[in-house]
């Protein structure tokens, strides 16, 4: 077990001095109530916010002030955060445990990069392979990709799961406004869950001879992809026959094993190549992105990594002050460590960003849910949080209870663009849909502020009974874009990844792994032979067979 | 009757061609364009039978004039016809507002172009300025004309569709038809909106016939029949009748495709939407890459480095024009594909070039067995007369694969097997 402590005994001294340093102003600011410190200063929000390309992050809202943040500041430099970062961004081995470099932000290097290459080659295989890509996405929305009968295919199944599911569905989710002209009539669906249940679903509404699948696996052996992988072979086969044209005409595959993909039949050219460098909850922005190209068009899927490339190249070189990415990374960590709490909400008040939660929730959880350091230590810092997250006016409507008036303390982090229905296509509904999206700004904003100050953000309410009451002081920042667009998400995505990575520093532990769900597979095929009646169910604990025992009873 | 006539339209030139011929002085006024130089210089601009020589012979008598596009017409102009395209109707809205501004005078106006229902009423309103009391009207004339048998379609028309609110346009749009109306009376006197609306059903009607026919022929195709002998049963119950019932590779031609496609438009801006006629469009669009389907899987879903042989590039016989025509469908998916086409027709290959130019996928042939040479399958796109018998055996010699795809079904497919051929029709 962890013993948890304030101040760590691992670390440099350097290290436990600033934690050290933190701990003070801990003591002095945990006393303090939010609304307390906007009272002390009228101009808190000047002070407590950053701009980087199309986002601007308030944290003013936070349960710090510039004392705090110079020791965070310190906290960062201790941990050699700016020497990581170029190890990072030098393909260095920060991939400790898998002993790799960790690349996904060379995947959105531009073409015309004047960057020098850490590896030979990393660029232009990285442009090869989207270049395929292009060719691929252009053939589909021209019409000229075709089924084994010569018909035309009009739906796309992305089959994949974690990151080869979450960011592709993520993101052609939020930018569906920006899908271009001859991808309308596309049908673009996902099929992740290893029981079947969209599989199942989805081949009832398709036809076998429009539809082209893409299997998307890093290692194509997961097990929930490649089970549905063969239903829809299965399925096509049963319509279409046994041939070889089938795989050569509705299926795609991307993985980092084309030998892997041979095997299992995708055809050559349509094999689509990422690496092992890349983590699948980072590689939106490889081939597995490519529903999100066929989605927005390449034109488009350009624009999201060019908005992060932008984000990459602000937390490579802004000091901690106006660091977007730093400074998201170091108020988690002081709310985290410093102020003890252990529950984070993300809360987008933008429909379009409905599968957000669920993304950050596998970025940051399955990146930093660690508890064993980068030298192979029990960490004495708790780490990631718990996350969870829901499309804000609809939370306000279920969880926001408990954020108001419950014993937990949670941090949020409200996300909204600033400006929204003012593209040509929407201008017939224009004037009523904005008016909607004032209202949700208007909550967005009410909400946070009462979260913080409390009833004290209720002037003339005079005495209330207790169970109307708002203590307040629930710290939390509010991420604003533009406008949604590839580029502004490519550049907010970038930024959570960035922070990600700058919290695993400070918290000394590997942010590139994720051995703690590979043992659960493992066990799944013995207890799978034992549900199926072909493995003795006697080595097994009781509660699992009294469970196998019941679903044999049915 | 003097006679102004604004366009460059066939329509424009087979009704100025034959109101000349039966006495009648007319204007044609024709938009700058290669349309107006081919007229000027005597030569053919559409290869219409018939169409040149009428022409010719009508400026020869003197009473077939050309005149300027911007020009007004003269002061003892009785009627002015407009049979422009459908994407012209801003020329219609400029020449008729024109009109509108000479002030004390009486115009009759015949829309003749195939613009969206409801424009002719508007015309009138442009006409009709404020404050003038001289008698001025629009009506609406569709034409009905077939590429191919259009100077027919005139002289001995099975109906004149006429959309008239006013008693006098009518006896005057009478009087310059007489010629054409003698057997008996063939106006049918509608309002405007109706008479527009009219062609576009008579078009919908049609084209709902082929596209259940090719869709007939699909459900034949699977089933192991010969559509062949489907079409002659259904066509001898003379309540279906004979005509618009052959399956083929989908129907094109400028008037055909937009004409429906202008109908649905009409229908869906108005909120209603015809889900038959959008079947219909749809059915037929996938019709046109009926025969690439064939092939492809002939060839097991690889055409890289293939050469196929079209005969035929016009959406019909006996015109030059491909406008909506299958071999645009067929040509994009092999090139998709990685294929080479050589190409062989008898009047739409200027057309073709037009569009594609000097394509590095595509060779322009000049003689139907140079087009099939070395070429790994053949597909007939239109039913041209000269590729009805062809000399199979001289065919066979040149091509590197004997694979014939018949898009209109025009061969006996046992007779060309015979010969060695792979056949494949249209639901046979």
């Amino acid at each position: 077990m962890n013993a948890f402590k304030a101040i760590p005994d691992t670390g440099t001294q350097a290290e436990q001095q600033a934690w050290a340093d933190l701990n003070i102003q801990a003591e002095r600011l945990r006393p303090l109530h939010l609304a307390e410190l906007f009272r002390a200063d009228e101009q808190r929000f000047a002070g407590f916010n950053v701009t980087a390309g199309p986002l601007l992050l308030d944290y003013s809202k936070q349960r710090v002030d510039s004392l705090a943040l110079e020791k965070l500041f310190a906290l960062s430099d201790s941990a050699d955060l700016r020497g990581w970062i170029e190890r990072l961004f030098n393909a260095e081995t920060v991939n400790n445990t898998e002993q790799r470099a960790a690349m996904h932000w060379a995947l959105r290097v531009p073409a015309d990069t004047e960057l020098k290459e850490p590896v030979e080659g990393v660029y232009s295989d990285v442009q090869s392979q989207l270049d395929r890509m292009a060719a691929m996405v252009d053939k589909i929305h021209s019409g000229q990709w075709r089924g084994m009968t010569g018909e035309v295919i009009t739906d796309v199944v992305n089959i994949g799961v974690g990151g080869s599911d979450l960011g592709p569905l993520m993101v052609s989710r939020a930018l569906n406004d920006f899908a271009i002209k001859s991808s309308k009539s596309l049908g673009i669906h996902f099929a992740s869950s290893m029981d079947g249940s969209q599989m199942a679903q989805l081949l009832q509404q398709l036809r076998p001879q429009n539809t082209l699948f893409i299997v998307s696996s890093k290692s194509f052996t997961t097990v929930d992809t490649l089970y549905n992988a063969n239903t829809a072979l299965a399925w096509l086969e049963r319509s279409l026959g046994k041939c070889a044209g089938l795989m050569h005409c509705h299926f795609i595959g991307v993985s980092s094993k084309p030998e892997k993909m041979s095997e299992w039949g995708i055809h050559r050219e349509n094999q689509l190549q990422i690496w092992d460098w890349v983590g699948g909850r980072y590689s939106l922005w490889s081939c597995i992105g490519l529903p999100i190209a066929l989605r927005i068009g390449m034109e488009g899927f350009r624009q999201l990594l060019a908005g992060a490339h932008l984000m990459d190249e602000h937390f490579r070189s802004a000091p901690w002050a106006s660091n977007l990415p730093v400074l998201m990374a170091l108020i988690g960590v002081w709310n985290t460590n410093c102020l003890g709490i252990n529950a984070h909400a993300i809360l987008p008040y933008d429909g379009r960003l409905e599968k957000l939660p669920a993304y950050l929730e596998q970025l940051e959880m399955e990146s930093n849910g660690k508890s064993v350091n980068r030298d192979g230590e029990l960490v004495q810092l708790h780490t990631c949080p718990v996350l969870w997250g829901e499309v804000g006016p609809n939370a306000q409507h279920a969880f926001y209870q408990l954020l108001h008036q419950g014993t937990e303390v949670v941090t949020c982090d409200f996300i909204a663009p600033a400006l929204r229905y003012h593209e040509a296509r929407h201008t017939a509904d224009a004037e009523e849909l904005v008016s909607q999206h004032e209202l949700a700004l208007a909550n967005c904003l009410a909400q946070s502020r009462l979260l913080a100050l409390g009833e004290a953000a209720l002037e003339d309410e005079g005495e209330l009974p207790h169970y109307k009451r708002y203590r307040g002081n629930q710290p939390s920042s509010t991420l604003l874009l533009k406008e949604l667009s590839p580029f502004s998400l490519g550049a907010m995505i970038a930024a959570y990844e960035n922070k990600v990575f700058a919290q695993a520093v400070i918290w000394g532990i590997n942010p590139f792994d994720q051995w703690g769900v590979e043992m659960g597979k493992k066990i799944a095929t013995e207890t799978l032979g034992v549900i199926r009646g072909e493995a003795a169910a006697a080595a097994l604990d009781s509660s699992t067979r009294g469970l196998i025992d019941f679903i044999k009873a049915q | 009757m003097h006679i102004d006539l604004y366009g460059d339209t066939l329509s424009a030139l087979v009704t100025a061609g034959s109101l000349a011929s039966t006495g009648h002085n007319v204007v044609l006024r024709m938009p700058q364009g290669r349309v107006r130089q081919q007229i000027i210089a005597n030569k053919a601009a559409y290869s219409e039978p018939g169409l040149r020589r009428l022409i010719s012979s009508g400026h020869t008598s003197g009473r077939l004039v050309y005149g300027d596009f911007d020009g007004l017409p003269g002061a003892d102009s009785r009627a002015v016809f407009l049979a422009l395209d459908t994407d012209e109707s801003a020329l219609a809205e400029k020449i008729v507002t024109r009109l509108s501004q000479v002030r004390e005078r009486s115009w009759l106006v015949v829309n003749q172009s195939p613009f969206a229902v409801g424009f002719t009423e508007h015309l009138e309103n442009l006409l009709r300025t404020d404050g003038v009391e001289s008698r001025r009207s629009v009506v609406a004339l569709p034409d009905f004309l077939q590429e191919g048998t259009a100077l027919d379609g005139m002289h001995k028309p099975p109906q004149i569709i006429l959309g008239c609110n006013d008693g006098y346009a009518e006896l005057l749009v009478k009087e310059i038809f007489r010629p054409f109306n003698r057997d008996r009376d063939h106006f049918l006197v509608m309002s405007p909106r109706e008479a527009e609306f009219t062609k576009l059903a008579i078009t919908g009607m049609l084209v709902t016939r082929i596209s259940f026919m090719n869709d007939m022929a699909n459900l034949a195709d699977s089933l192991g029949i010969d559509i062949e002998s489907v079409r002659q049963g259904v066509a001898a119950d003379p309540r279906i009748g004979p005509a618009y019932l052959y399956p083929g590779v989908g129907f094109g031609g400028p008037g055909f495709s937009s004409n429906v496609i202008n109908l649905v438009d009409t229908l869906d801006a108005s909120g209603v939407g015809s889900s038959l006629l959008n079947q219909v469009i749809e059915i037929n669009e996938r019709q046109k890459e009926y025969l690439f389907r064939r092939l492809w899987q002939h060839y097991h879903t690889d055409l890289k480095g293939r050469t196929i042989a079209i005969w035929g590039a016009a959406f019909k016989p006996e015109t030059g024009r491909i406008d909506n025509a299958p071999i645009i469908r067929i040509l994009e998916a092999l090139w998709a594909q990685g294929a080479k086409v050589r190409v062989h027709d008898p009047e739409a290959l200027p057309a073709l070039l037009e569009r594609y130019g000097h394509h590095s996928g595509l060779h322009y042939a000049s003689h139907p067995y140079a087009a099939a040479d070395g070429a790994d399958a053949l597909m007939v796109l239109t039913q041209w007369k000269a590729y009805w018998s062809p000399d199979l055996d001289r065919l066979r010699k040149g091509m590197k694969q004997p694979v014939i795809l018949d898009g209109r079904n025009m061969y006996d497919p046992a007779y060309v097997r015979e010969h060695g051929f792979t056949y494949y029709g249209v639901g046979r």
